[in-house]
């Protein structure tokens, strides 16, 4: 079977699709707050404006600083090569399946902390030590959650996953399952620095988690960072929807279901943003030190969701 | 409410002996007592202690020309007594020190330290008398003296800079913001000793916009300098101009028609909501609660939008003069605002409920930026921080001007002095301002917009204070000749409360700080001048 094309269009869409949905989420909540906001378009040009221009790199930078946004950009995009989008199959296997996509957005976490802490402001710094707090809650949380799915599934490789749940499609409706999504969405909220964890519309540094670090980021640098995260964002998404949901997932890349596959996808994408955006809305940011207990809801839930996989 | 009363100047004399000279009430029908020399803090101590006497602002003046000395004025309050008592007390120019208050009352620590910087006047046992109100870049100089003149170019400023007090100690870093920040708000640097999150302390360094205010009153013809009052702090306008216009209509009398009177009472009240429901706004903002801060942000603008059809101004800028307010009003605008009143007031009972409704905002403004009541009182807070911390002032109830007598309503104090109470303040203080603007509508508004103008008496004095929407504004002036100012003392009320900011914070995280300074929203450039 001809790998290279799955792989090209499968990487393409998450790279095209991934600003857009950044994009909708920000309309989305400036609707809410009776804003009329930026166009859903609006973070392509700030991508392409960020691409043409000039980069401020401070003096007390080292190569640290320079290597990040490739890091950070790089394996969000090899992640978004190992889960199903579309099609059941992905793409790319790699060594552990599930395993693998949590470490090698953890590596683009560790260095994107180490970016922040590169420069030697104390923002950066500030804003590292928080991130590397909220992680070292948040992953495992994340970890426990998934492997109640893989339990299910008997398989840690995603495609294994979701084509399990292809064959059972009321699935979700499983206590376990439900206490899984749970875990991991409220995971999909810290990691993609949102309200109630984090504020990704704020100027206050003091506050900021995500946006602290990459405060003395400028110009390409930035625009990897940014379309970095973007990506980071809709994988998770991406991964929620498709174990837990995988309606409508294309068998493989090759047949007509390719389009209907795609159609489906969108939708359900974009029902998890208006559930990020109602989450957002609703919700004040919480205080800095509640914000682990959060974490460990999620983490209850996930181990909770681990224990009744075996009781029912 | 108990009539209290300041002390007879016979009493006093009986007490205190030649160190009291005379007493006599001003033009402004306020208490001067001249003392002796510049030692007081025996009358001082007296008053405070047996009298109930709040100190409200200390100044100094050059008049090393005519009577051969400076005079530094002490300003004093009594519960439940609209006079004002002021110590005015000779510092011979031979021997510039006096003694300092500020180890006693912490509330003149900066304002002694402006008397230094400004007049080179020294404060004997100052418990930290380095500059305050001048900068690093000034050189020596003292620009409030009258051989100053007020385009003296200067050299550059080669000194030492200003030290901040170092953090030590193991895991403890400095965190500097500032001065340039964030967003459109003005210069001030913060200087934070954390310990991981948590704030052990923080150093304020203001002055950054320092304009010299009160040196560009000195001699301008009073009808250029109420424009200025106007600019001492932007979102003030209204206020600062009314607290000068009615400090020059005191020293002259001058008697103010009764339609301006109210007029001026509606836009003070005016410029109290707009200014609140932005900071209830800003203050949702902060914790991440966008929506209340969306639906703030359109009551402000409606507001505005209402404040130019009434006032020509959306800011409310050259609305006030001395003798009244400019324009009368006209057929219509009664009914406007009545309408705009009501329509406000509904909408904002909604942005209430919306606030209250969100108890994830709840947690995070309760028991936050706790300043206790000692430390507030300590520190002579005014104003809205003030009354969250249980300090019970308001100028329009205690020295009633413009047309609030007129008015009953209600001034919320809480003990608490936490973020949610200094919302709570504001809030409640939106409701009362809404009732004094109602029943400001019922009343006939026509009539007399201004007083006519005439020449302003030379070398009088007077004081005018004015509850700004931060809390109490105080001018003081003494004409010149030739419709001049000789001297115009200006007190906004953040010089008394940024040091509050700096009680607050203590043991928050830094995380926090945001919402903290937000809930005291304090004006730079009013402190700055």
């Amino acid at each position: 079977m001809n790998v290279i094309f799955p792989a090209l269009a499968q990487l393409l869409l998450f790279l095209i699709i991934s600003p857009l949905v950044t994009g909708v989420i920000r309309t989305m909540k400036a609707r809410f707050q009776t804003r009329r906001g930026p166009r859903v378009w609006q973070p392509y040009l700030d991508l392409h404006k960020l691409l043409r221009k000039g980069m401020i790199i401070p003096d007390t930078a080292s190569w640290l600083f320079s290597v990040t946004p490739y890091v950070v950009f790089l394996t969000a995009a090899m992640v978004s090569l190992m889960i199903p989008m579309v099609a059941t199959e992905a793409p790319l296997s790699l060594f552990g399946g599930v395993l693998a996509v949590v470490y090698l957005l953890a590596l683009g976490r560790f260095f994107l902390a180490l970016g922040g802490l590169d420069t030697g402001s104390s923002f950066g710094g500030l804003g590292s030590s928080r991130e590397m707090t909220i992680s070292a809650i948040a992953e495992p949380a994340m970890m426990v959650a998934i492997f109640t799915v893989a339990i299910a599934a008997n398989s840690t490789n995603l495609s294994e996953v979701a084509k399990s749940a292809v064959g059972q499609s009321w699935r979700f409706l499983a206590p376990s399952q439900m206490l899984a999504f749970g875990a991991l969405f409220i995971v999909l909220i810290a990691e993609t620095g949102r309200i109630p964890v984090d504020n990704p519309a704020t100027h206050l540094e003091l506050t900021m988690i995500h946006e602290a670090m990459i405060l003395e980021y400028s110009g390409p640098y930035l625009a990897l960072i940014e379309w970095g995260a973007s990506l980071k964002q809709l994988v998770l998404i991406t991964l929620l929807v498709n174990t837990f949901f995988p309606f409508g997932l294309s068998s493989d890349w090759h047949s007509p279901g390719i389009a209907i596959g795609l159609g489906f996808y969108l939708i359900k994408v974009l029902i998890i943003c208006c559930l990020i955006v109602l989450v957002e809305t609703t919700n004040a940011k919480m205080r800095l030190f509640r914000v682990p207990e959060l974490l460990a809801v999620a983490f209850i839930l996930g181990a909770l969701a681990l224990i009744s996989t075996f009781l029912f | 409410m108990t009539v209290a009363r300041f002390p007879e100047a016979a009493a006093l004399q009986e007490l205190f002996g030649e160190q009291v000279l005379s007493m006599r009430t001003g033009s402004d029908e306020h208490l001067y007592l001249v003392t002796g020399g510049p030692d007081i803090r025996g009358i001082v101590e007296h008053l405070r202690r047996d009298h109930g006497a709040r100190i409200v602002t200390v100044f100094a003046e050059d008049r090393r020309s005519e009577d051969g000395a400076f005079f530094n004025y002490y300003v004093f309050e009594q519960f439940g007594n609209p006079q004002y008592l002021i110590l005015c007390a000779p510092v011979h120019p031979e021997n510039p020190e006096f003694p300092s208050l500020s180890a006693e009352i912490p509330a003149v620590n900066w304002q002694e330290r402006e008397m230094q910087d400004w007049f080179g006047l020294k404060a004997v046992g100052h418990p930290n008398p380095r500059r305050v109100a001048m900068h690093d870049n000034w050189p020596d100089v003292h620009p409030l003296l009258k051989d100053f003149p007020l385009r003296t170019p200067l050299p550059r400023f080669e000194g030492e800079r200003h030290i901040y007090r170092p953090a030590m100690g193991e895991g403890v870093l400095q965190v500097p913001v500032g001065p340039v920040h964030a967003g459109i708000i003005e210069p001030g640097h913060f200087s934070f000793a954390v310990a991981g999150e948590p704030i052990l302390y923080l150093q304020l360094r203001m002055f950054y916009t320092h304009k010299g205010t009160e040196k560009l009153f000195e001699n301008l013809p009073v009808h250029k300098a109420v424009f200025l009052a106007e600019s001492i702090s932007g979102d003030s306008s209204f206020s600062h101009g009314t607290a000068f216009c009615q400090a020059i209509e005191r020293a002259s009398d001058i008697d103010v028609p009764r339609s301006a009177l109210l007029t001026r009472t509606i836009f003070l009240e005016l410029e109290r909501i707009y200014n609140h429901v932005a900071d209830i706004g800003a203050i949702a903002t902060d914790v991440g609660f966008v929506v209340a801060n969306a639906h703030a942000s359109r009551l402000r603008e409606m507001l505005f939008t209402l404040n130019e059809h009434l006032s020509g101004s959306r800011l409310l800028r050259g609305v006030v003069c001395v003798g009244g307010v400019r324009r009368a009003w006209q057929s219509g605008q009664q009914n406007m605002l009545r309408n705009a009143v009501d329509a406000f007031e509904s909408e904002f009972d909604d942005l209430v409920a919306l606030i209250y409704s969100s108890d994830s905002t709840r947690d995070r403004l309760e028991h936050t930026g706790i300043l206790r009541p000692e430390k507030a009182k300590d520190l002579g807070i005014v104003g809205v921080g003030g009354r969250a911390s249980g300090i019970d002032l308001d100028v329009r109830r205690d020295h009633p001007y413009a047309a609030y007598d007129q008015f009953a309503f209600r001034v919320p104090v809480y003990q608490a002095g936490d973020v949610w109470h200094r919302m709570q303040v504001r809030i409640d203080e939106v409701k009362e301002s809404v009732g004094i603007l109602k029943s400001a509508t019922e009343q006939n508004l026509y009539g007399t917009h201004c007083a006519v103008p005439r020449p302003i008496p030379p070398d009088r004095c007077a004081i005018s204070s004015v509850e700004g929407w931060r809390g109490e504004i105080i001018h003081w002036v003494r004409t010149g000749p030739g419709n001049r100012l000789e001297r115009c003392k200006v007190k906004d009320p953040s010089l008394n409360n940024w040091p509050a900011l700096v009680e607050a914070v203590q043991g928050n995280i830094i995380a926090d700080f945001p919402v903290i300074n937000k809930s005291f929203n304090l004006s730079y450039s009013g402190t700055d001048r």
